[in-house]
């Protein structure tokens, strides 16, 4: 009887990264298009508002969780940086704000709740709440003053999408799962 | 430092039992340290990260003492077999039941019932808010009937009546396309309208009424209602009025709480295999700490528990190769420490006794150096015996006095060094002659007979006391007395002779000459016969006298002690001149001089060698009177610092028990002798302090060998020095 055994490991964590490497791919198939579309930033009332669209597409086991009644959460980071001479870039603004998309089993709408000032929006079809999901308007950064006033600086944004507000602990111990999904940065120089 | 190491290891425990017991808690989905989470999953991959250094650190230490043999390292590992066993097999059957018991706990909350049950919940809840939907849709429908043709101040009048009367919260009536004409409010609601859903206006345009159901703010839901205003011809599309009504308090709260069920319920369904593994997995982490701790504890405590048996062994080793000052540490108050305790005491005791065995040792060996110096001094012989008769040990006098090398006689039988040695083989013979019978206390005179003549010894035994009881052997002791019992018969003659010439030499000469005045006064006035007769009588006398003289002077000459006047001597010379003399008085004897050029001159009194010459070469020629063919031999050889003078006839030789008396005096076997001759030449060898020994030459004859140092005076003081060393 033979037995199959490993005489290099080296080989063995090769492929075992090579298997690791396919899965991920695979997954990343399977979880749909999801990155920052468009945005931009205006001035308005004194003070600094973004406007960001989304392509938002929920990949199949998000949306399984979703129908199960696990909430999604959607948050936005955004940060206003100033180059500067021999110097990192300053970051002179950031914000994250954070919204959550239900089902309400007993009206049979979707709930779009604004984490911030808890304000929230129904829809009664999952496409038409995550259309509005996939808008965010005028969101505010910052005072008019707090930014350079020679409207000069660089913007950055990603949108980040969690299957519920789950325990960290299973999160952490189940750290293989994507639990989560980001956007890659987004990001512009913005000039008068 | 080694004093806030046993806190810092209590605090980490502590810290680490918290972590664990804290990663428990948010395990099952707690919110409330969920900022903790990070650093809780950290302490405790940190505790087993260090359990794992510590196991590998000490785990190391024990497969090297296993490999290299360390004594206790076969103890040490059935130890932690024992204690990791014991730690781990409760261990591993709990955590088996546990994690059976949650997965099936889990399980169990999602029964089929259960869904089943809020499914209904669900569905009664939407049954109960469907009518009461379908009453505000009537109501709104009735209402808007009532609005037909109003606009403007009577809009508003009749949409409050209406409000109040519906009980709605809101009343809007709007454009087909959703721009607001007009509105009443309940409450302090503030701003305009908002603009109408796009589901709701295009509901509308395709001819249904639309209404909702939507959850509030802060919990509980409201009921929109939207139906067109009929009746009004004259409008190029129908306006539109939009009710919204509160849904009953206690209704709300029921399907809320419906609703939240529902929801977590769904959120548990969806975390169920999540929450098993999480749980699985916590699960594990708690147990691979509670075995490393144990395995770390096993590793620990066996070291512990091993380290004293280790230490006794190191000690036992120390000390058997001879480290008595090993003194371990005792360990603990247990059976262990008494152990150790009374090694310690062992080891004190017997260095104790070390040095009381190293003071006796040493006064033994000094006692038995001093004894060694007395031996080595003593002119005694003494020869220390086993019980079995081996020698133990025998002083340089026994050696000289019997001619036997006792340097590597040390453990050899007495009896084989007797079989290689004839003087010890009497003394043994007499010894065991006396052993025999008995008799371990003894002396006597013993007589050795030798090639050189007779040599007496004074031999005394004794036993010696043995450990006990036991015998513990003998010791001879003996001393040679042959020269003191010929000193003592030499001086007994000296004073014979000394009387004797005195006694006769006195009256010899009246004797003399009383003969001769009777042979003057009556030979005259005698008759010739008689006269014959005197002249006979007188005669005789006189020369009987005259041989008494001769003989009274011999022994003047033996008695009188003259004082040596040593000088440089050509003994060869004096030989010739010597044997020249005799073999001019008897040219009948043949000389055969063999002189040796090494021993030719000699530090000695010439008249006394002369006289020890004509002696010896005296006694020769009448030992050849009569014979046919005399020869006479004389050899001289150098021997180291002494010179060997060696006279050999063709004679009798020496007859029987005459040689061993043959320097005795009056000792003569020739008529005329004095047998004086002899014992003359032996004085006068030893007052140079040589030795004198006579036996038969082989081919017959008698042999004289005379050994005298060439320097006597320097061998003197070379003596005299050695005794002063």
């Amino acid at each position: 009887m033979h037995s199959m055994r490993w005489r290099r490991p080296g080989l063995a964590c090769l492929a075992a990264l090579l298997c690791a490497a396919a899965g991920a791919a695979a997954q990343a198939q399977d979880q749909g298009r999801f990155e920052v579309r468009n945005a931009y930033v205006e001035r308005a009332n004194g003070q600094w508002l973004l406007d960001v669209r989304l392509d938002l597409a929920l990949a199949e086991a998000a949306r399984q969780a979703f129908d199960e009644g696990v909430p999604l959460m959607l948050e936005l980071e955004a940060e206003a940086s100033v180059e500067r001479r021999f110097l990192p870039s300053a970051t002179v603004a950031e914000i994250e704000r954070r919204w959550q998309l239900a089902y309400d089993a007993i009206s049979q709408r979707y709930v779009v709740t604004d984490l911030a000032d808890g304000e929230q929006e129904t829809y009664g079809t999952q496409a038409d709440a995550l259309a509005a999901l996939a808008h965010l308007p005028a969101i505010r950064i910052a005072d008019e003053a707090t930014l350079p006033p020679d409207a000069r600086f660089g913007m950055r944004v990603r949108a980040t999408v969690e299957i519920g507000e789950l325990p960290a602990a299973i999160k952490m111990l189940l750290f293989w799962k994507s639990w989560s999904r980001s956007t890659d940065w987004y990001a512009w120089n913005v000039r008068p | 430092m080694r004093r806030w190491l046993p806190i810092a290891v209590v605090a980490g425990i502590v810290v680490w039992v918290a972590a664990l017991a804290l990663l428990a808690v948010t395990a099952e989905g707690s919110q409330r340290y969920s900022q903790l989470q990070p650093w809780i999953l950290l302490v405790n991959i940190a505790g087993v990260v260090v359990l794992l250094a510590l196991i590998g650190g000490r785990l190391a230490d024990f497969i090297r003492d296993w490999r290299r043999h360390v004594p206790g390292s076969r103890l040490r590992g059935r130890t932690i077999l024992m204690f990791g066993g014991l730690a781990a097999a409760p261990l591993l059957l709990v955590f088996a039941f546990s994690v059976l018991f949650l997965t099936r706990g889990i399980d169990s909350w999602f029964h089929a019932e259960v869904r089943q049950g809020l499914t209904d919940a669900l569905s009664l809840s939407r049954a109960a808010l469907d009518l009461r939907m379908r009453e505000y849709l009537d109501r709104s429908g009735a209402i808007a009937g009532g609005l037909a043709g109003l606009s403007g101040a009577s809009l508003y009048a009749a949409l409050d009546v209406e409000l109040r009367r519906a009980g709605a919260e809101e009343l809007v009536v709007t454009t087909a396309g959703g721009q607001p004409e007009g509105f009443s409010r309940a409450g302090m609601l503030h701003g305009l309208p908002g603009v109408p859903p796009d589901e709701l206006l295009l509901q509308l345009r395709q001819g249904r009424p639309y209404v909702s159901l939507e959850p509030v703010e802060g919990g509980g839901y409201r009921i929109t209602v939207a139906t067109q205003i009929p009746g009004e011809p004259g409008l190029a599309a129908p306006r539109l009025l939009i009710a919204t009504y509160p849904v009953p308090q206690r209704l709300a709260d029921l399907a809320t709480q419906v609703q939240a069920a529902y929801q977590e319920y769904g959120r548990l369904q969806f975390l169920r295999e999540p929450l098993k593994l999480s749980f699985v997995l916590t699960l594990s982490l708690v147990l691979l700490t509670a075995v490393l701790a144990a395995l770390y504890g096993a590793l620990f405590f066996s070291q512990r528990l091993v380290q004293p048996v280790q230490d006794l062994i190191a000690g036992t080793r120390a000390v058997a190769k001879g480290d008595l000052d090993t003194q371990i540490q005792r360990p603990s108050h247990d059976e262990i420490g008494f152990l150790v305790t009374s090694f310690n005491d062992m080891t004190r005791r017997l260095a104790r006794a070390r040095e009381e065995t190293e003071r006796s040792r040493a006064a033994v060996e000094a006692e038995r150096a001093a004894l060694a110096v007395i031996l080595a001094r003593l002119t005694s012989g003494v020869i220390s015996l086993e019980p079995d008769l081996r020698v133990r040990v025998a002083n340089a006098a026994a050696g000289h006095i019997l001619g036997v090398d006792f340097a590597q006689a040390a453990g050899m039988p007495l009896a084989e060094l007797a079989a290689r040695n004839r003087l010890l083989a009497q003394v043994h013979a007499v010894m065991q002659r006396h052993l025999e019978s008995g008799e371990t206390e003894w002396r006597e005179q013993v007589t050795l007979r030798t090639d050189g003549g007779r040599r007496e010894l004074v031999c005394a035994s004794t036993a010696l006391p043995g450990e006990g009881g036991a015998a513990g052997g003998l010791v001879l002791v003996f001393d040679e007395v042959t020269q003191l019992l010929q000193a003592q018969r030499q001086a007994a003659w000296g004073e014979v002779a000394r009387r004797l010439a005195h006694e006769i030499r006195n009256p010899l000469t009246p004797i003399q000459l009383s003969a001769e005045r009777m042979r003057r006064k009556l030979l005259r006035g005698l008759p010739p016969g008689e006269a014959e007769l005197l002249e006979r009588g007188t005669h005789t006398i006189v020369q009987q006298v005259e041989a008494m003289k001769q003989m009274v002077a011999a022994f003047s000459e033996y008695a009188k002690v003259p004082e040596l006047h040593l000088s440089e001597l050509d003994l060869a010379a004096l030989i010739r001149q010597v044997s020249d003399l005799y073999h001019a008085q008897d040219p009948r004897v043949a000389f055969g001089l063999s002189l040796d050029p090494k021993a030719a001159t000699l530090e000695a009194d010439p008249g006394r060698i002369r006289q020890l010459l004509n002696n010896l070469l005296t006694n020769a020629l009448e030992a050849l009177d009569g014979r046919e063919n005399p020869v006479i031999m004389i050899e001289t050889k150098r021997a180291g610092d002494q010179i060997v003078l060696t006279v050999v006839d063709n004679g009798p030789g020496f007859q029987g028990g005459l040689m061993e008396q043959a320097f005795d005096p009056y000792v003569t076997t020739k008529p005329k002798g004095t047998g004086l001759g002899l014992a003359i030449v032996r004085r006068i060898v030893e007052e140079h302090g040589g030795r004198v020994e006579v036996d038969n030459a082989p081919q017959g004859g008698a042999r004289i060998r005379i050994t005298l140092p060439a320097a006597p005076r320097e061998a003197r003081r070379a003596e005299a020095r050695r005794e002063k060393a």
